[in-house]
């Protein structure tokens, strides 16, 4: 079999909607641990360096460019994909299980990945677009060249009480997504063997799935209580 | 008990099909969820009308015919059980039941509740099967085959071919299927020689029939009358990645 046919065929396609979820997975991890600075209350001292670091660092700026075109590739195959499922059944059921043979959050991958991708397009409009395009405050820390002030922007977008709803929202989406995306990823590589199932299962379940997003929502909730 | 079937009717693929209502009354706990169908079928015949059309065959839960989707359940709510095998029992009196044909592009209705299984055959024939002789029976133990391994396929080889992981699957995914005739061979020696073209040649089939992906919700594994396991689908998974990227 040819590169181009078996990435063409239903497991191909499926190992590179692994590949990048996977990829996606070690994100929100490098991103949760930079946002953690943003409690720090220095007057946005961290926050600032570190987001100037990442906004100018030559490596990461090429990464940061890989990372949206992975989330593309991401949600393109997985719509080709859900497009060919549909297909798979023309007539409905009348009648369906509902939850008795699946989880409803396997079930609604598409649903939740699809709130996550109107998320980052709102998050990325609301931050990233500022941070790089947009006229933010500049600020300057001892010897340290002048910085622009997301760590102000966000604060005050967080002052909002339905743009921390929001926020909280789509972490939920994200929550659903990891459960079952982590260990569906795994499966899809074929990682399943008893040995090591219990601790791909708590990874998915316990640390992608509800400690990342859960890290990501205390954020804004934080930010937002203090300034009430 | 006195019951109420609804169940799809369909002249012929082509035809658009409807649900129809019937009332059964004196159902033994007893019966069979098929001679349920009998009784009903002997009805519709006196009465000078069509009779439902649905398989079965060994009425023992062994082949693999009874394709009945019953209340939104492949083969009904019991577990590991085939439709001929779920027993009056398991309702109530006063019940409503909806009986459906598996739903799937891959097995068009041929009429009624019987559908045509035969993409699983293809998909055989596309390579689940050793392609030489591997001769008489040999004695016990001149190959040395790991029990465990020996006990996978086993397990993976009391697939019955029934279709019930399409019909339960959200995707109309035939991975569960696919993965048990593959794991059968790939777990033993005499399938290792063939195992890549195999993986290959079955995979391509599949989607050229037009069975969905994979999503690894596990409803599949849930509704198989022979408790074929998912681990199955992970082996699939390893078997077509390693022909992909090493096939010659």
């Amino acid at each position: 079999m040819k590169w181009s046919q078996f990435f063409n065929t239903s497991i191909g396609k499926k190992l590179l909607v692994g590949a990048t979820g996977l990829f996606l997975c070690s994100f929100v991890i490098v991103h949760l641990a930079g946002n953690f600075s943003l409690l720090k209350e220095d007057g946005g001292e961290a926050f600032n360096t570190y987001a100037a670091f990442m906004g100018h660092n030559g490596l990461i700026q090429f990464i940061a460019w890989g990372l949206k075109i992975v989330i593309l590739i991401h949600a393109v195959i997985a719509i080709q994909l859900t497009i060919r499922n549909r297909a798979a059944r023309p007539v409905k059921y009348a009648v369906r299980p509902g939850n008795k043979t699946s989880s409803w959050y396997s079930r609604q991958m598409a649903v939740m990945g699809s709130v996550l991708f109107i998320f980052i397009v709102i998050h990325l409009s609301q931050f990233w677009w500022a941070m790089h395009y947009g006229d933010i405050g500049k600020v300057s820390y001892g010897a340290v060249t002048e910085v622009g002030n997301l760590y102000e922007v966000v604060w005050f977008a967080f002052k909002e009480s339905w743009i921390v709803a929001l926020y909280v929202l789509g972490m939920v989406a994200l929550s659903f997504h990891l459960i079952h995306g982590f260990k569906s990823a795994c499966q899809t590589f074929g990682l399943n063997h008893p040995k090591y199932n219990g601790l791909i299962s708590f990874i998915g379940v316990w640390f992608f799935g509800i400690l990342i997003p859960l890290g990501f929502a205390v954020i804004p909730v934080v930010i937002y209580i203090k300034q009430i | 008990m006195k019951l109420t079937l609804k169940v799809w009717r369909q002249q012929n693929s082509q035809d658009k099909g409807r649900f129809e209502s019937y009332q059964v009354s004196d159902v033994s706990t007893d019966m069979s969820f098929l001679e349920l169908f009998d009784v009903l079928n002997e009805r519709l015949i006196n009465e000078g009308k069509d009779p439902i059309a649905f398989d079965h065959d060994c009425r023992e839960g062994i082949c693999g015919a009874c394709s009945m989707y019953i209340n939104g359940r492949a083969h009904g709510p019991w577990h590991e059980t085939t439709t001929c095998q779920l027993h009056m029992r398991a309702y109530n009196d006063g019940d409503t039941i909806v009986v459906e044909p598996w739903r799937a592009a891959a097995f068009p209705v041929i009429k009624d509740l019987a559908v045509d299984r035969s993409a699983f055959d293809r998909i055989i024939q596309a390579g689940g099967y050793i392609s030489v002789n591997t001769g008489n029976a040999v004695d016990a133990n001149a190959i040395p085959i790991d029990k465990v391994d020996a006990d996978a396929a086993f397990a993976a080889a009391a697939c019955i071919g029934c279709g019930a992981c399409v019909a339960a699957c959200k995707n109309s995914s035939a991975m569960l299927f696919t993965s048990a005739k593959i794991s059968q061979l790939a777990l033993l020696p005499q399938g290792r020689p063939e195992h890549k073209q195999r993986a290959e040649d079955m995979v391509a089939q599949m989607d050229k029939e037009g069975f969905g992906s994979c999503t690894n919700t596990g409803a599949c594994e849930a509704e198989c009358p022979k408790g074929i396991s998912i681990t199955n689908i992970a082996r699939l998974n390893r078997e077509f990645i390693t022909a992909g990227f090493t096939s010659k």
